[in-house]
């Protein structure tokens, strides 16, 4: 039942060499090493690293951003090569699927090293905004990983059944695989069951992984920043993602060949083949970089100039032609020369892996110079703050978290491939049955719509004021007192496109704007979009001031001036003369809402005493307290046209998963032997 | 293919009578998920839009503002809410100051990116900002053109008149660790129907503040303009109008400046 190689396989399990504990060791030391920066960062905060608020983002975002690509490739090709029925793809699937999950596994958490308050990590349920790209990788990163690790564990579960029995594993562990191993025995039924959940995973796990890097890119997209507004990003992630997980792969291949002496499994032409793939998406990257950099480069402009500036030739530019030729033109030279010259065929192992290694080292910095220097050039460059605000250094803290983030990755993968066999055994040791499902992905919809027009409320309302009684005053010394009236009206609206040719066209800015939005389905879930309409034009205001001596006769040409009272302070409307009939008037077209006290006073002069009056006018009523329109993502609760294709995409998947691993393997798959019946 | 006529129909009423119930169904849980009505703390104690106006001609750099800020606030050092840039736009130009505080933006980036909520837009205009919620993950500076948010990295060296009183939205303090913290237009002054600290602060009377529907903007000499008046009269502008925030903050042209130069005062002191 088992040959020799497989043997040889199932020995790796068992034998550890001293060489594997010190190497343990030594990972340990790295880890607790990191855990004691960690716990330096929680106790001082983030002070402790050297990020600023000019570079507020650093070294564990690079590493965020790079372990999420790093797994992108191992379930991709994976996956791919399993929809395609690849059949040298047996050995390595498995290798790959670990390293997604743990990539992922150190990938996540680095978000959560980088927060301020971690404490209030649950917030992110609590009071979760789908509007807000960080949300939207809590949703992708947690539904990917769940599949990865169902995708990882799936095709595990026959060699699960096949460990539980070997007799020279000891007894608690083959406790362990007979537990993972769900009841398997092997049957007709539970091997369709399997294949069919297995093709299933496959098949989403694809969209899924797109979908997931294009998210990490969208945290940056999604930004006005320089060097990150692209909308290039996307995809320019995936690449980039892709090519540095598949380097990953190449690399962890070589690695456990040579420890484990794999060589009967992983045999050239996996090198071969991978790095056939490598290089084509080595030439795929370099193809994205071209028209990221030179589309930017070529016109140089506004405020990507400050930026290209330092990243081609200024502080950072050693580095990025560092990274461009390690991370993109060395590997491509080394692949095509290992790949396509014969004569340096024996060649092809430790040059795909030498390429492969160098496209991790630069995929690494690459992270790091797509983060930083963005950062470092705002668009109001900072001025009196330190210098080391504005040029980053990641400190030991960030250094000590970042080699313990590798040094994690590096211990489980080795604790895994001396807990697990690294290769599976039933793939490649009988072929698959063929695949039969396909399943579509879902596709977000949006639709646009606009606000309708503006409508027009003009309030007509009038006040009259009473006129100063009588009196007698002949003495033409002594200043005669004096009695002011007021009286306000409201004139029609069209007077004023009419006369204020100087006050240019009515403001338009609510109106013209498009909404965005599902507005047919949800007509009733933009913000604010009911107060815009019903927004008044401002009032115009006929204000005439009477001023009458004490004998009720006009005082005429006199200077009477007006002020409106608001909250902080007087506007000054200046002063208008009176008529034969002591009668001035004053026309307001301020933009103004609600009610106000409006101020006439006048002065007096040698003949007659000054007087004043104060009446409130109304000039329409306040627009209803709302949001800006303008704002349309801006809303505390979930908006239908960002939440629902996040939610459908990601909420499809879970129901995938539900149904592959829950329906078909644990209800199904378990019962199916229990039952007793034939198939 | 073969299809009877009869059931090619019947799907197609099917399919029909699908979609509408399905219609039927999305409409009703999105009417109940996405809510209308705005939470408490969106909605500001007065029905007002607060709009501010910089005088750049008035503008003299000697950041009274900051000053000003720092001490109502109780801004940590080497934070700066309201912060004087020195700008020179190109090598023929004379340079002039710029005070940046927070824009208040209608369309806020910061707003759209947090995670939690933690800054949200009022209905007044203000971008608040809740330290007991924000979680640190700084998407908001990364979202913000302008720089106006700070971030504590460590922990604020504190004052007793600072700790003297309970944490508040409105003012901002007590300062904490970890989260991030911007000028918010001193809500707890306008309650009292004061001016901001800056606008209060500003010796130039270069910074006017005020009501958007009351037409009027009020600087600490107690002028008071129109807003319609002195945005359009003025030619104001908004600082990077581009990019489509849409700030509350204006500015007017720093044309024709009513103080002396840098160089000019250089050799003021140097005759006397």
């Amino acid at each position: 039942m088992i040959s020799k190689r497989e043997a040889h396989l199932l020995s790796t399990l068992n034998v550890a060499s001293p060489r594997f504990y010190q190497w343990i060791a030594f990972l340990l030391a790295i880890v607790l090493w990191g855990l004691y920066a960690y716990v330096h960062q929680l106790r001082h905060g983030l002070i402790v690293t050297g990020m600023r608020d000019e570079v507020s983002w650093g070294l564990y975002i690079t590493n965020f951003v790079f372990f999420i690509g790093i797994s992108h490739a191992g379930t991709l090709i994976s996956a791919i090569l399993r929809v395609t029925e690849t059949e040298w793809r047996r050995p390595i699937t498995r290798l790959a699927e670990a390293i997604t999950v743990f990539a992922l596994c150190i990938g996540a958490p680095m978000v959560i090293i980088d927060l301020g308050r971690p404490d209030r990590m649950l917030n992110l349920f609590r009071y979760g905004r789908i509007q807000s790209p960080i949300l939207w990788d809590v949703l992708s990163v947690s539904t990917y990983l769940t599949g990865c690790i169902l995708y990882l564990y799936l095709p595990m579960i026959p060699d699960f059944a096949l460990l539980a029995e070997q007799s020279s594993l000891g007894a608690w562990r083959r406790r362990l695989y007979k537990k993972l191993s769900l009841g398997w025995t092997g049957s007709a039924t539970q091997w369709t069951l399997l294949e069919r959940a297995i093709s299933i995973m496959a098949v989403v796990i694809i969209p899924l992984a797109i979908s997931v890097h294009t998210v990490v890119s969208w945290i940056f997209a999604m930004t006005l920043r320089p060097g990150w507004n692209s909308s290039i990003f996307g995809p320019y992630f995936v690449v980039g993602a892709i090519y540095s997980g598949a380097a990953a792969v190449i690399f962890s291949m070589f690695v456990l060949r040579r420890v484990l002496r794999l060589q009967d499994y992983l045999e050239p032409v996996h090198f071969r083949n991978l790095g056939l793939l490598l290089l084509s998406f080595a030439m795929l990257y370099l193809y994205f970089n071209i028209n990221e950099y030179l589309t930017m480069g070529y016109k140089f402009e506004g405020i990507e100039k400050e930026y290209l500036t330092r990243l081609f030739f200024g502080d950072y530019a050693p580095m990025f032609w560092t990274v461009q030729a390690i991370g993109v033109f060395l590997p491509l030279l080394l692949l095509i020369a290992v790949l396509g010259l014969r004569s340096h065929k024996s060649l092809t192992i430790p040059g795909v892996a030498l390429a492969s290694f160098l496209a991790i080292i630069g995929a690494w910095a690459k992270r790091y110079l797509i983060v930083v220097p963005t950062l470092s050039s705002p668009f109001l460059p900072g001025q009196r703050i330190p210098w080391e605000w504005t040029h980053y250094r990641p400190t030991w803290v960030e250094w000590s978290v970042t080699a313990a983030a590798i040094a994690i990755f590096l211990l489980i993968y080795g604790l895994f491939s001396k807990l697990f066999p690294m290769v599976s055994i039933w793939e490649t040791r009988e072929p698959e049955p063929a695949m039969t499902e396909a399943a579509p992905a879902a596709s977000p919809s949006s639709n646009w719509g606009s606000i309708s027009s503006i409508s027009v409320i003009l309030l007509t309302l009038s006040l009259a004021a009473g006129t100063a009684h009588a009196g007698e005053s002949p003495k033409p010394r002594k200043p005669a007192p004096t009695a002011l009236s007021l009286e306000w009206q409201a004139l029609p609206s069209d007077k004023l496109s009419a006369s204020s040719a100087e006050d240019g066209p009515p403001d338009s800015f609510t109106a013209g704007r498009v909404q965005n939005g599902l507005s047919q389905l949800f007509g009733h879930l933009s913000f604010g979009s009911k107060n815009a309409e019903n927004e008044t034009p401002p009032s115009v205001i006929s204000l005439k001031a009477t001023l009458k001596d004490a004998s009720g006769a006009p005082v005429a040409m006199q200077p009477v001036s007006f002020s409106l009272r608001t909250s902080f302070g007087l506007v000054q409307y200046g002063s208008r003369p009176t008529n034969e009939e002591g009668k001035a008037e004053l026309i307001v077209r301020d933009h103004r809402y609600g009610k106000y006290p409006l101020l006439v006073a006048y002065g007096g002069d040698d003949s007659f005493g000054g007087a004043r009056a104060e009446i409130p006018v109304d000039f329409g009523a306040r627009p209803a307290p709302a949001l800006p329109t303008a704002g349309v993502l801006i809303a505390p609760y979930a908006t239908a046209a960002i939440g629902l294709p996040f939610v459908m995409f990601y909420g499809f998947m879970w129901l995938v998963f539900i149904y592959a691993f829950g329906y078909l393997i644990l209800w199904r798959m378990r019962r199916s032997d229990r039952d007793k019946q034939p198939h | 293919m073969t299809l009877p006529r009869r059931s090619f129909f019947q799907f197609l009423a099917r399919g029909t009578g699908a979609i509408v119930a399905s219609w039927a169904v999305v409409k009703g849980i999105s009417a109940t998920v996405f809510r209308e009505v705005l939470p408490a703390r969106s909605v500001a104690p007065t029905n007002q839009k607060w709009v501010m106006v910089i005088d750049l001609a008035k503008c003299d750099g000697c950041r009274d503002c900051t000053r000003a800020c720092g001490a109502m606030h109780f801004v940590p050092p080497m934070q700066e809410w309201v912060k004087v840039f020195e700008v020179v736009d190109n090598p023929a130009a004379g340079r002039y100051f710029l005070a940046r505080p927070c824009m208040q933006c209608d369309n806020p980036p910061c707003v759209r990116g947090c995670p939690v909520g933690a800054t949200f837009k009022r209905t007044d205009g203000i971008v608040m900002m809740d330290q007991e919620r924000c979680i640190g993950c700084r998407n908001c500076i990364a979202q913000c053109p302008y720089s106006a948010r700070a971030f504590n990295w460590g922990e604020p060296p504190h004052t007793a008149a600072e700790l003297s009183q309970p944490y508040s939205m409105e003012y901002n303090y007590p300062h904490r660790k970890g989260v991030v913290e911007k000028c918010i237009f001193c809500p707890h002054m306008l309650r009292e129907g004061k001016l901001p600290a800056c606008a209060q602060g500003c010796k130039m009377g270069a910074v006017y503040f005020g009501d958007e529907m009351e037409d009027g903007v009020t600087n600490s000499k107690g002028e008071t303009i129109p807003f319609t008046k002195i945005a359009k009269r003025g030619a104001a502008f908004r600082l990077l109008e581009e990019l489509g925030t849409e700030p509350r903050v204006y500015y007017l042209p720093p044309a024709s400046r009513k103080y002396p130069t840098p160089d000019e005062k250089k050799a003021l002191e140097m005759h006397s």
